[in-house]
């Protein structure tokens, strides 16, 4: 249950996240295209029913709750295909251009990642005593260790994308492309093995990461008052500076981590 | 010039724009005669429209006279920027004199417009002229010191779509048919109004 | 909100111990200072490429360091304007005559009066050499050989490139491997984007342009504004030139500069050996005594102050027994194809060349010797229309009318090598400038070979260009672009005037290094090449030094 209502947390965190980043993305994109208004939309919707998650305490699935959850992911791969397709379209196709400067693959694909893990939380939530939730055929806690392990090292992989795109010019842009990677192989570690034992280094590592989400987003304003005009020049800036939102996806994914130990260790208890 | 106090205008920029908007009006360095006759090449060279206050361009040639910085060249016969301007003019003058009997400024526009389109043929050629041709001097100062000057006007700028400065804020959409807040957008046909009001919006 | 009431122009800046701070409005960096009696180790003429990174080198060498420039010490962040006219104060616009069947255009385009002479106004494009060209007539079959390796530059051209943060593509397409450019290149804009289309179009490579404008903070530089008045001077200082790179390290090494200082002569004695330099300061000649002086003047500057420091001694002027200095002077054709696209393009927007293509730089299926690149555009206002003048003529109400498609513009300019002639020459008239000194007049013509690349060009650009269905399309065929030749390097002190280390074969201790020492022009701008030059030249005298030969 506990569990459960961290997932949605964790969905939440990572839907505003994708709200605040995609709403200055497409800003900057000047909503051309109509569709380029779902995602906020959508992960606004994902961050509601994430909100009303976090209140409730029973130990049922919310049936619309579960469906807003599973339209936020089929959104996302919708997204993260037509993000593609915008890449490819562009003169030169796949090159690190427009890698850096096309659609960026990995936000769609977080917009997803936060409908998995709501939908996922929906499913613990049932309570069932003889037949215990199931993620992609593996017991729940060892699924979401997975999903979280997938996730926080896509995100890092768009980091390591971005930053690259700045020439890693501060050392502290290594950050991102070196703790998160050692949390999602933790995870994936968990993923691997039975339930039931515990797992502080994996907590402690899965702490730092959720840190990391919330300096990074100070890193990031500090790299926007680098630039010239600083803050004063927020309407350049804020768009063509470090993303502020982008960072606390880590922190969504660290926390859907936690909930994913939390299920895991409980299983020593029963 | 709406943007003027925005961030796309540092001050030096707002500094000598404001000195080239209140440039004085009356001449400096040339005579009050060859102002005039350079009066109504300008008009021809740059035609401007009614309906908003007039480039003063005349003037503004002879602010650069005033200042005397030249281009970094100049051909062999031809002599320095302020040299070339008064030999120049003299030169048109005493051909129209020749020609017509008659000041450049006294001719009806279509006639100044053939005699300008003789000018940068070369096909004036009163000794008049010396070492420095007209066609020459039609390429390297009158036309090129007209219209430099005049695409360097604010009121140019908005004429023809250019951002105009930018700095402290650059820009950020650079793609085909992007367009920031902060520039001005193009009219098409049967969207005018829209146009209007986002233009509007650009000096925020 | 002006900081400093003196005008910078005509009151020097680098005086009582310090130099303007460029990263910061009103600001000062110490800066240590020579008297004129003292003989320092190197007096540099200029503060450019050439000499801007060579005072750098020397100064961090260990080496007493004076860099005169005869420009004023800007700082870009309260002295530039986001304006074509009021930057023409970045520009050498001092009087110079030009003649021959191809004349050639000054000022604004090549050359560059500043403290960090034309780096504050270049484009910042930073393309290395074919290595073949450093050997083009042994391999190649036309022009001179350089006295460098190609080899042994790839490592000078590295150190250029980080020295300068310099924005690139991750991978090169031609030539052989380089190591990864410092920076990831910029984003490109609309017009960049119609280059690119069109390579595609015609089947050959296109790359982003890499460029010395930073696309990351460093240090005190912030990243591009995008706001595309490069060629008037960068107003962010996101711009890697010399006044924002090299300089700052020079002072910090304990260099001085002297702004507002023109240096008329070199003075020599009696043996032969150069003891410094005449120049002229807040209206004073005055005289510096050194152990060993550079020019690095350019293409035009630098002749004309060999040539007019002639005495009894030279009378042919300094450095010129083999009669070469100011001769065989180089330009690359600059013609463009320019056109209208549906769609709105605003090229006025980032720096004006994000995107270009060597291909022809590297495939030699050609019926004329040497290469070309070309690169996407983005004319200023006044330039632009300058262009719809001298090339279709325009004037009245047609150009008021053509101005208006302004924002719908691409165009594809060439940067292509022009071979070495003779009758090109630099030499002095009897007119004097406003230093009383001697007006250079500049002799031009193309040869055949000049002729039949320009045409090549053209030709392949206007295809891509109805590749890309741009309409309107029309030729610029008489613009000038950057200068070499006039006091070139060589193995054979007959038929050159410096040897590889830039040293002069007849003064030892007179130096030259800037694009005049160039034997050839290669098809890429310059000014990476010039930097790596000096940062060679620097290492070649320390080594002279510890070994006693200099």
């Amino acid at each position: 249950m506990q569990a459960a209502r961290e997932l949605n947390r964790a969905a939440a965190v990572l839907a505003l996240s994708v709200l605040m980043d995609s709403a200055i993305e497409h800003y900057r994109g000047s909503f051309k295209n109509k569709a380029m208004f779902t995602p906020l939309a959508v992960s606004a919707l994902a961050l509601g029913v994430s909100a009303h998650g976090m209140r409730d305490q029973r130990a049922v699935t919310h049936g619309l709750r579960n469906g807003a959850y599973i339209l936020t992911g089929l959104t996302g791969a919708a997204g993260l295909a037509f993000h593609t397709y915008n890449v490819m379209k562009r003169t030169g196709g796949i090159n690190w251009q427009n890698l850096f400067y096309g659609a960026p693959i990995g936000a769609p694909a977080a917009i997803a990642m936060s409908g998995a893990l709501g939908s996922a939380g929906e499913r613990i939530r049932h309570y069932a005593p003889f037949t215990p939730a199931h993620i992609w055929g593996l017991p729940s806690g060892r699924g979401l260790a997975a999903l979280t392990s997938l996730g926080i090292i896509g995100t890092s992989a768009e980091s390591f994308l971005l930053h690259f795109r700045g020439a890693f010019h501060n050392p502290c842009m290594y950050l991102p492309v070196t703790l998160p990677p050692i949390a999602s192989a933790l995870m994936a570690r968990l993923a691997w093995l039975p339930e039931g034992s515990r797992h502080p280094w994996t907590r402690l590592w899965l702490g730092l990461t959720a840190f990391l989400g919330f300096g990074g987003v100070a890193f990031h304003a500090y790299g926007v008052n680098r630039a010239l005009g600083g803050w004063r020049n927020w309407r350049q800036n804020m768009l063509d500076g470090p993303p502020l939102p982008a960072p606390p996806a880590f922190t969504g994914l660290s926390l859907a981590g936690l909930a994913a130990l939390r299920i895991i260790e409980a299983k020593r208890l029963v | 010039m709406a943007k003027r106090n925005s961030l796309s205008w540092n001050d030096k920029t707002r500094e000598i724009i404001d000195k080239r908007l209140n440039v004085p009006r009356e001449p400096r360095f040339l005579t009050p005669v060859e102002f005039a006759v350079l009066e109504a090449i300008a008009d021809r060279i740059i035609p401007q429209p009614d309906d908003r206050p007039r480039v003063p361009l005349a003037a503004l040639v002879d602010d650069r006279l005033v200042a005397d910085v030249g281009d970094g060249y100049r051909s062999a016969g031809s002599p320095r920027l302020r040299e070339a301007w008064r030999q120049g003019l003299a030169a048109l003058e005493t051909e129209m004199q020749a020609r017509y009997d008659r000041s450049f400024t006294q001719l009806d526009p279509s006639t100044q417009d053939l005699v300008l389109k003789q000018m940068q043929k070369g096909e004036l050629d009163h000794a008049a002229w010396g070492t420095m041709t007209a066609k020459e001097f039609f390429k390297s100062r009158l036309a090129h010191d007209i219209a430099t000057l005049y695409y360097a006007h604010p009121a140019a700028w908005s004429e023809m779509g250019f951002g105009g400065p930018a700095a402290p804020r650059g820009y950020v959409r650079m793609g085909y048919n992007e367009r920031d807040s902060w520039e001005a957008a193009e009219a098409s046909e049967g969207k005018e109004d829209q146009a209007r009001k986002d233009n509007a919006r650009v000096g925020r | 909100m002006p900081v400093s009431a003196a005008d910078p122009q005509k009151t020097p800046r680098a005086v009582e111990g310090r130099a303007p701070d460029v990263f910061r409005i009103g600001g000062w960096v110490p800066m240590r200072q020579y008297a004129e009696s003292e003989e320092v180790d190197f007096a540099i003429v200029g503060t450019g490429a050439g000499g801007g990174t060579l005072a750098c080198k020397l100064a961090e060498g260990g080496f007493s360091v004076v860099g005169f420039d005869a420009g004023a010490y800007w700082r870009p962040l309260e002295d530039f304007a986001s304006d074509e006219t009021e930057q023409s104060k970045l520009y050498w616009t001092d009087d110079r005559i030009v003649d021959g069947e191809n004349p050639l255009q000054l000022g604004g385009n090549n050359c560059g009066k500043a403290v960090g002479g034309s780096t504050v106004h270049f484009a910042m494009v930073s393309l290395r050499f074919r290595p073949e060209w450093f050997k083009s007539r042994s391999v190649m079959g036309y022009g001179l050989d350089w006295p460098l390796d190609w080899r042994e530059m790839w490592k000078y051209y590295a150190e250029a490139e980080e020295a300068l943060k310099i924005a690139g593509p991750v991978t090169y397409p031609w030539g052989p491997k380089r190591p990864r450019y410092p920076y990831r290149a910029h984003e490109m804009n609309a017009a960049a984007h119609a280059l690119a289309k069109g390579c595609e179009a015609m089947g050959i490579g296109w790359t982003e342009t890499p460029l010395a404008t930073v696309s990351a903070p460093r240090g005190l530089s912030s990243p591009c504004m995008y706001r595309g008045f490069c060629v008037v001077g960068c107003s962010t200082n996101a711009k890697q030139s010399a006044l924002t790179t090299w300089i700052p390290r020079a002072l910090k090494a304990g260099a001085e500069i002297r702004d507002l200082s023109m240096v008329g002569r070199v003075e020599v004695d009696a043996s032969g050996k150069a003891t410094g330099v005449h120049y002229l300061r807040e209206g004073a000649w005055r005289f510096q005594r050194a152990k060993n002086v550079v020019v690095a003047g350019y293409a035009i500057e630098t002749p004309r102050l060999l040539l007019n420091s002639a005495n009894p001694q030279f009378p042919n002027g300094l450095a010129n027994s083999s009669g070469l200095v100011g001769k065989y002077l180089m330009t690359q054709s600059n013609q463009a194809v320019w056109g209208l696209s549906k769609d709105e393009v605003r090229s006025y927007k980032g720096p004006p060349s994000l995107a270009l293509t060597e291909h022809w730089n590297y495939d030699d299926k050609k019926d004329f010797f040497g290469g070309y690149a070309y690169m996407s555009q983005g004319p200023l206002p006044a330039m632009w229309a300058k262009t719809q003048m001298s090339s279709r003529q325009l004037w009245g109400a047609e150009l008021v009318r053509s101005m208006q498609d302004y924002n719908h513009v691409v165009g594809l300019k060439m940067v292509g090598e022009m071979l070495p002639q003779e009758r090109n020459q630099v030499v002095l008239t009897g007119e004097k400038d406003q230093y009383g000194l001697p007006v250079p007049k500049v002799t031009y013509s193309w040869c055949d070979n000049d002729k039949a690349m320009i045409r090549h060009a053209l030709g392949f650009m206007r295809q891509a260009m109805e590749a890309i269905d741009a309409h309107d399309i029309f030729d610029q065929d008489d613009d000038t672009n950057h200068l070499y030749g006039t006091a070139r390097m060589g193995d054979d002190p007959r038929s050159s005037v410096v040897n590889a280390d830039c040293r002069s074969w007849d003064i030892p201790n007179l130096w030259i290094c800037d694009g005049s020492v160039f034997p050839t022009t290669g098809g890429v701008n310059p000014s990476l090449t010039i930097q790596a030059i000096a940062c060679r030249t620097g290492d070649r005298i320390k080594a002279m030094a510890r070994r006693g030969e200099l």
